[in-house]
């Protein structure tokens, strides 16, 4: 398999002059660097940040039992969506910058101490940390950065890195001497939607070498050193996964524990639910309503619920008629009675409200107005009569026959199935026919076009929208299973992607929303949250704030109070 | 002896490569993409055509059927039973590490069916129509109609709520730690023996009141022998050759049942890796697992039969 091209297709030329004198500066720059006075201000620079646990006095050692889907398909974190990796594998690996752990929004240093962004927005120039040695003994370098991202932006074939479009404006990475690398971008993109992109929790560091030596492939390499917390020790298949302190982390002292041993439970499991109750587990992630509630209860034990990356909607199958109308999509798109739909849901997870924009992002409409508006009133009457009203001027007051309603296999989605169809039989006069499918067909059903109406969920990245706008709305997004099309949309999101003012942006996403409120692409049920329970005993993990279980998975300022 | 053994299984290679094919192909037309556990929903959804036939291709499974079958059972022939499509783990490390521990559960499931079944069978056709009688055949009905995974979660939830008890969370061979073992294989082993005891219950109390009812019963009574022993030494015997061929059925069952009660009861046995492999569409982890399960249900179905000559001296194994 070819190496990954350090440059995207169009690479800005560069001739011998440029080139000696770019070489010049990236030497002068290393002798420079070597430098007694400018080691010791570097050294000062480096330190000038250290995380620490949130409390005051953390105490060192125990092994932290964790629950949480941890069995992955493979073990490549770059290819994965699934916190089956990030569950297990986070807490072995680093970032070039991160969210800060203890309140899950702040973008902080971690292999990069600090980083300067071009004037013109076109240069991201990230300064790492010296003395920083992967698992394996390796020193950590440019290098290894350029490799990582080269393998995210610009993946050779047969590799699949769902991250790649966030970086689609970068042309160019370039290692500017051992411990400084730069990101060339072909033009601006706001600054939070590259330094979101950037700390994301999957784009984790690994070495140069480790991908050469594998292909560039990693899904069947189950043990590649990272520079993280903690280290591999060994892993029973769909068991467990023990890892220990790594003594020569960069950021002493952490971590505090000394083991982590990472058992794997499938999501919402009751099986997770028991391990937790019955003391087998000190923490568990993504538990069922019912174990948060018992958590909260017990004494010695706690909870929390957090925002997460996922919408759950229906697609509507524009290719297939009468769908292809958008006053057939916007009518079964009002017929839907949001709050009764999280109400049906409540006793297996808590969702939240929201229309096409993350419900509780700086970018989304206010609560307050969004609950007057038509489709999100707690009255669907009048939502219902707008949508009757739509039917009769598509030309389908007497409703619709044999519609066919694939639904993906799991609670949540095969109760809302069956209330949604209840509602679009009450209100259009629609018949649907539920057709239930495992996820290995679900994908294949929609992205290949089988279906009218199809029930599931789908995940961002970013809460920024420039991420979902894009993969979920855009005319070629991979998660458009709709196939939906709008040209003022798409003109939109180009403008979005590139404005470098937050107010003049805001404004953009608030036309974007109106286009989607009236031409559908999907109808949005609700968005997800997620719970965790835990023993007292564990400190240091505050996932109230956070958004998503990706960015904040390396247990890293966690210890035990026992 | 030895004839009659090699003989049933020559015949049974047939019967073995008959569900191979037709595992094999089930996996295949089944609708649903293992690529999709591969990837996740995002990275599937971002998969480009080019990229989509060639890991397809180097998972094997753009060869001609006929070769993937072939490749298989060379897989098979190695002993190596191929690599799970996801993280790269050769099949038979998984049988290695968690068959132990259902055969265990198989084995001991067995046995309580047996310390179960026969002394209810045994005390309802002693005591026809009476109280015990009336007692034993109504639990065994009830056991009979409970499925196993229900009552293997009721156990699971009461013994979390009640004692705050749950089982290891990981395989602990009966090797290294017999004590910690046993808290794994117990529960799953209770449900499904309980479940296969009512069978036996049922089917010893009808052989033993049709054998009771003999002229050599009647004469064992004659000539003064006691009661226990004329049920034990005469009746029994030769009331258990029906109920031996029901266990070899019922082994079946608890191969099947072990499927859902190991899940029930969050043990990480083969039962548990089959259920993951069909979710994640790991074609070689199903195709091989279904397999052996084949083979121990046949091979457990030569051992009855080979025991009936042991139990009864008319029949000669030629």
């Amino acid at each position: 398999m070819a190496e990954p091209s350090a440059s995207r297709s169009d690479p800005e030329t560069v001739g011998r002059r440029a080139f000696l004198r770019r070489l010049a500066v990236a030497a002068g720059g290393a002798v420079v660097e070597s430098f007694p006075g400018r080691s010791r201000a570097r050294a000062a620079a480096e330190q000038a940040f250290q995380l620490r646990a949130p409390e005051p006095d953390p105490k060192r050692g125990g092994t932290l039992r964790y629950g949480v889907a941890s069995s992955p398909a493979h073990f490549d974190i770059h290819q994965s969506g699934t916190v089956a990796n990030i569950g297990a594998q986070g807490p072995m690996y680093d970032n070039l910058i991160r969210r800060d752990p203890r309140d899950g929004q702040t973008i902080i240093p971690d292999l990069a101490y600090r980083w300067d962004i071009a004037p013109d927005g076109k240069g991201y120039t990230f300064h790492l940390r010296s003395g920083v040695r992967f698992h394996d003994g390796a020193d950590f370098t440019a290098e290894d950065v350029k490799a990582t991202f080269s393998r995210i932006i610009w993946p050779p074939t047969g590799i699949v890195i769902p991250r790649t479009p966030l970086f689609s404006a970068v042309s160019e990475i370039r290692a500017l001497g051992p411990h400084k690398v730069e990101f060339r971008l072909k033009e601006p993109r706001p600054r939070g939607f590259m330094l979101s992109a950037f700390a994301s929790g999957w784009n984790v560091i690994v070495r140069k070498k480790t991908l050469e030596e594998n292909d560039y492939n990693l899904r069947q390499t189950p043990n590649y050193p990272g520079t993280g917390p903690f280290r591999h020790v060994s892993r029973k298949k769909d068991e467990v996964w023990l890892m220990e302190r790594n003594p020569h982390y960069w950021n002493t002292p952490l971590p505090y524990l000394d083991r982590l041993a990472v058992y794997n439970f499938a999501p919402f499991s009751p099986e997770l639910g028991a391990a937790l109750l019955g003391g087998k587990l000190d923490y568990a992630r993504i538990v069922d309503t019912a174990t948060l509630r018992r958590a909260q209860e017990q004494p010695g034990m706690t909870g929390a619920t957090y925002y997460q990356s996922v919408v759950d909607a229906v697609w509507v199958n524009t290719r297939h008629k009468p769908f292809g109308d958008p006053r057939v999509r916007r009518a079964l798109h009002l017929a839907l009675d949001r709050h009764a739909l999280i109400d049906v849901v409540k006793e297996a997870a808590p969702y939240l409200l929201g229309g096409f924009v993350y419900p509780f992002s700086e970018w989304a409409t206010p609560r307050n107005e969004m609950v007057q508006r038509l489709g999100y009133q707690q009255d669907p009457k009048p939502a219902v009569e707008e949508a009757r009203r739509l039917m009769a001027a598509a030309g389908y007051a007497a409703g619709l026959r044999n519609v066919d309603f694939v639904v993906r296999e799991g609670a949540s989605w095969k109760l809302w199935a069956v209330a949604i169809q209840a509602m679009l039989k009450e209100a259009l006069d629609i018949e649907t026919k539920l057709r239930t499918v495992q996820i290995s067909a679900f994908f294949e059903e929609t992205q290949g076009g089988n279906f009218d109406l199809s029930i599931g969920a789908i995940v961002s990245t970013l809460i920024d929208p420039s991420d979902y706008f894009n993969a979920w709305y855009g005319t070629d997004g991979p998660q458009n299973y709709s196939k939906w099309h709008d040209p003022a949309f798409q003109k939109l999101v180009t403008q979005i992607d590139r404005e470098l003012d937050d107010r003049r942006r805001r404004a953009l996403v608030r036309q974007g929303e109106a286009i989607l409120e009236h031409d559908p692409p999907f109808l949005p049920v609700a968005w997800e949250q997620l719970s965790d329970a835990w023993y007292t005993s564990v400190k240091g993990q505050q996932p109230r704030h956070i958004f998503g279980i990706y960015d904040v998975a390396r247990w890293d300022v966690a210890w035990l109070d026992k | 002896m030895l004839k009659y053994l090699l003989r049933r299984l020559i015949f049974g290679l047939p019967t073995l490569v008959g569900i191979s094919i037709v595992i094999f192909v089930v996996m295949r037309v089944l609708p649903g993409d293992p690529l999709v556990a591969m990837f996740g929903a995002e990275g599937f959804q971002r998969l480009n055509p080019a990229d989509r036939a060639r890991i397809m291709s180097d998972l094997g499974l753009s060869d001609p059927l006929p070769v993937q079958y072939v490749h298989w059972m060379k897989d098979i022939a190695s002993g190596s039973l191929g690599r799970s499509f996801f993280r790269g783990d050769r099949v038979s490390e998984l049988v290695l590490h968690r068959g132990p521990l259902s055969a265990e559960i198989g084995v001991l499931s067995v046995l309580i069916s047996w310390l179960v079944g026969l002394p209810v069978g045994i005390t309802s056709a002693v005591r026809p129509n009476s109280l015990a009688d009336n007692v034993g055949r109504s639990v065994s009905v009830l056991f009979l109609a409970i499925p196993g995974f229900w009552l293997g979660m009721l156990i699971v939830l009461a013994s979390l709520f009640w004692f705050h008890y749950k089982a290891p969370l990981v395989v602990v061979q009966l090797w290294e730690d017999p004590w910690t073992n046993l808290q794994l294989a117990i529960g799953p082993a209770t449900v499904l023996g309980l479940g296969q005891g009512a069978y036996i219950a049922r089917m010893t109390r009808s052989c033993l009141l049709e054998v009771i009812g003999e002229d050599y019963v009647r004469t064992a009574r004659a000539k003064g022998v006691a009661e226990r022993l004329v049920v034990v030494r005469h009746a029994l015997p030769n009331a258990l050759l029906p109920v031996i061929t029901v266990s070899g059925i019922l082994m079946g069952f608890v191969l099947g049942g072990s499927v859902a009660v190991e899940q029930a009861f969050g043990v990480p046995g083969l039962g548990t890796a089959l259920v993951t492999a069909l979710v994640e569409r790991d074609i070689v982890v199903v195709q091989n697992l279904v397999l052996l399960y084949g083979v121990i249900f046949m091979l457990v179905n030569v051992l009855v039969d080979l025991s009936y000559a042991l139990l009864d001296p008319r029949i000669h194994h030629e």
